[in-house]
């Protein structure tokens, strides 16, 4: 059993996780940049991810209120505080939790012997992927009650949210055509180890002054939530079994769907380059382990009238009542049903438009070294994410540098829904072949991460064959 | 160009910048939280014209119902509710004063509360108009949340007969209020 007070903390966890790889994005040195531009340049031979340890993907944010802000240990009322975030939000404001992990990943490059101009990568991820809007029509009746809220019509839409854990299969296919364009393509499976959505709720509440009594309740239901893989994984009650359950889900076992993703990148002069990529555009079909809950209906309740119900048809005023009661038991259980269902991946937009300048000189002449180009660039990236509501938007400025050789680091300025002063920074580690990555933002908010709108932490090892 | 280890040196303050530090949190309060939303619903209502008390050409002065009700004993209810009242509003045209007795009765069939809403007759066929507050507090509510049935019993009391010719109607509406006093619930 949960208690509220623990929903409750997991409820205001508005700490949490959204799904922009702005510092990764472009970063070319590191393999992993490949999963968001499939057409992204390959500075590589081919390279082996360490199992589990090449890509740990954590993002974190909230448009809303911060967790500092409602269990701040300040001496000020904790309901007054949980009120005062809950007025503060509106039904547009969000958490949202993102979270991969990749299993083991791999690529290689292929072509004509003197010039490998094509490269394969393949590898499978696990995801986990949450927004929850903040129902805030929910919240105010919840706080408050209907006594000051006649006539104020409670939009039952508000309660929008959607949970899933997915594994991916994939195997990316880049191509560099000339010294200008590159493209890629991804293909991918995904199995859904769980799913959860109510993303299309609809209906509302009123109290109004009635015409018979007081007041007419006045209730449009239209509520839906939509489960797979969760039923069974709930009724298990052994931990191995559950165990078991999952690894088969990962390993292709869950419900199933088709994505891919394609990307692209331009050199429009030696300096000037422009890329883009669309990343998830797939679907899921689920039909194994599939539950579903509607409430639906509409009704107005009026009161009663004990007196003189329906006089003609001698019905007695407990006949009018327990019809009144079956009327509302109808209305709010929840039928169950398990109609297969599809849900759409979450479609992501990466573009950006590239400026590098700044040539390595040498003192003397080094005929010997290798030409590096230019070492820094700058450039402006966009992102945006397909998401219930509505899409969210971030937009980057960012600084890239190569240090030294065994050393690139990029610095990134975001302008999202979670904040407007959220500074980033990325390093990538090069000594032999090994690479060592690290990436994180909102660095300013890390003095207290309670208070933070948004964190993302990236990091993963990689054996690169240059 | 000549990279200098400041730059490094830099990089790894930078670096340190990301060793996240936290302010003081407490997420006991969590247990301290508390919703009071007050919510009023309809409870019970009439509008008759003086003939529903006709029968056969007699006339009706008592008339009695009960509903078995669940509501009050439900256990969000009985953990959550810290007080009820019922307030009714009566109209009344009719030169007769009625009243209404509300029974409440729990499911060994023992009275719990009992109350009567009385109107005022109508001497000159203009309506007369009262209000009524019953509050539900400590045993009273104790009472009420035990309560499985409502006996209704409208009377008419003594007065000019009513007949086919009388005119006038007499009008009941009413709400409940609940306060609710939601702390640690169990889901």
């Amino acid at each position: 059993m949960i208690r509220l007070s623990t929903f409750a903390i997991l409820f205001f966890w508005f700490v949490s996780f959204t799904q922009n790889k702005q510092i990764i994005y472009g970063f070319s040195e590191i393999p992993q940049s490949l999963l968001v531009n499939p057409g992204g340049k390959v500075k590589n031979k081919g390279y082996v991810g360490f199992p589990l340890l090449s890509h740990i993907h954590v993002n974190a944010g909230t448009s809303g209120s911060t967790l500092y802000d409602v269990f701040a240990n300040d001496g000020v009322n904790f309901n007054t505080k949980l009120q005062s975030a809950a007025y503060s939000m509106s039904d547009n404001d969000f958490i949202t939790l993102n979270e991969q992990l990749e299993v083991f990943s791999g690529g290689f490059a292929f072509g004509s012997s003197y010039d490998k101009n094509e490269y394969l990568s393949f590898g499978i991820y696990q995801e986990l992927d949450l927004i929850n809007y903040f129902p805030k029509d929910y919240a105010i009746l919840a706080i408050e009650g209907n006594q000051n809220n006649i006539n104020r019509v409670f939009d039952l839409s508000d309660l929008n949210a959607s949970f899933e854990v997915v594994s991916v299969f994939h195997v990316g296919y880049n191509k560099k055509v000339n010294s200008k364009l590159s493209y890629g393509v991804r293909g991918k499976i995904y199995s859904s180890i769980m799913n959860v959505n109510s993303t299309r709720n609809r209906g509302q509440f009123v109290t109004v002054p009635g015409k018979n009594n007081i007041y007419d309740h006045v209730f449009n239901l239209d509520l839906a939530v939509r489960t797979s893989g969760v039923q069974s994984f709930v009724d298990e009650d052994s931990s191995d079994e559950r165990l078991k359950k999952i690894t088969n889900r990962v390993l292709l076992g869950g419900n199933l769907g088709l994505g891919f993703d394609i990307g692209f990148s331009y050199n429009i002069t030696d300096q000037w380059y422009l890329d883009g990529s669309l990343l998830d555009i797939g679907f899921i079909h689920h039909t194994k382990d599939v539950e579903s809950y509607e409430v639906k209906g509409d009704y107005v309740f009026e009161g009663i009238n004990p007196i003189f119900p329906e006089l003609e048809d001698e019905q007695t005023a407990d006949d009018y009542w327990s019809e009144i009661e079956e009327d509302f038991e109808e209305l709010f259980n929840a039928d169950t049903i398990s109609t297969n269902y599809t849900t759409w991946r979450p479609i992501k937009l990466n573009t950006s438009i590239n400026y590098a300048f700044g040539k390595q000189k040498e003192k003397d002449c080094n005929c010997i070294k290798e030409d590096v180009g230019y070492i820094n660039r700058i450039g402006v990236q966009l992102y945006a994410i397909n998401r219930p509501k509505r899409p969210q938007v971030a937009l980057t400025t960012y600084y890239y540098r190569r240090l030294f050789k065994g050393l690139r680091l990029k610095g990134t300025y975001t302008i999202d829904s979670f904040s407007f002063y959220n500074i980033g920074l990325g390093a990538s580690f090069h000594i032999g072949g090994m690479n060592f990555y690290a990436m994180a933002d909102n660095f300013f908010q890390y003095q207290n991460i309670y208070n933070a709108e948004g964190v993302s932490l990236q990091l993963g090892f990689n054996y690169i064959l240059n | 160009m000549h990279l200098s280890p400041k730059y490094v040196i830099l990089f790894f303050l930078l670096l340190t910048l990301c060793i996240s530090c936290t302010k003081d949190i407490d997420f006991d309060q969590a247990r301290e939280y508390q919703f009071n939303p007050v919510v009023e619903s309809s409870l019970v209502f009439f509008n008759e014209s003086a003939n529903a008390f006709i029968d056969q050409g007699a006339e009706v002065e008592i008339v009695q119902d009960f509903i078995f009700i669940d509501f009050f004993n439900d256990d969000f209810i009985v953990d959550n509710v810290e007080k009820i009242s019922f307030n009714f509003e009566t109209q009344n045209s009719i030169n007769r004063r009625f009243e209404l007795q509300v029974d409440l009765y729990d499911e060994a069939l023992g009275l719990q509360d009992s109350f009567v809403v009385i109107q005022e007759a109508s001497s000159d066929g203009q309506n007369e108009i009262a209000s009524h507050v019953e509050v539900f507090e400590d045993e009273r509510l104790v009472a009420l949340k035990n309560t499985h049935i409502i006996l209704f019993t409208l009377r008419l009391l003594p007065g000019p007969n009513i007949d086919e010719t009388t005119s006038g109607r007499i009008e009941l509406k009413s709400k409940a209020v609940f306060y609710f006093e939601i702390k640690d619930v169990a889901l």
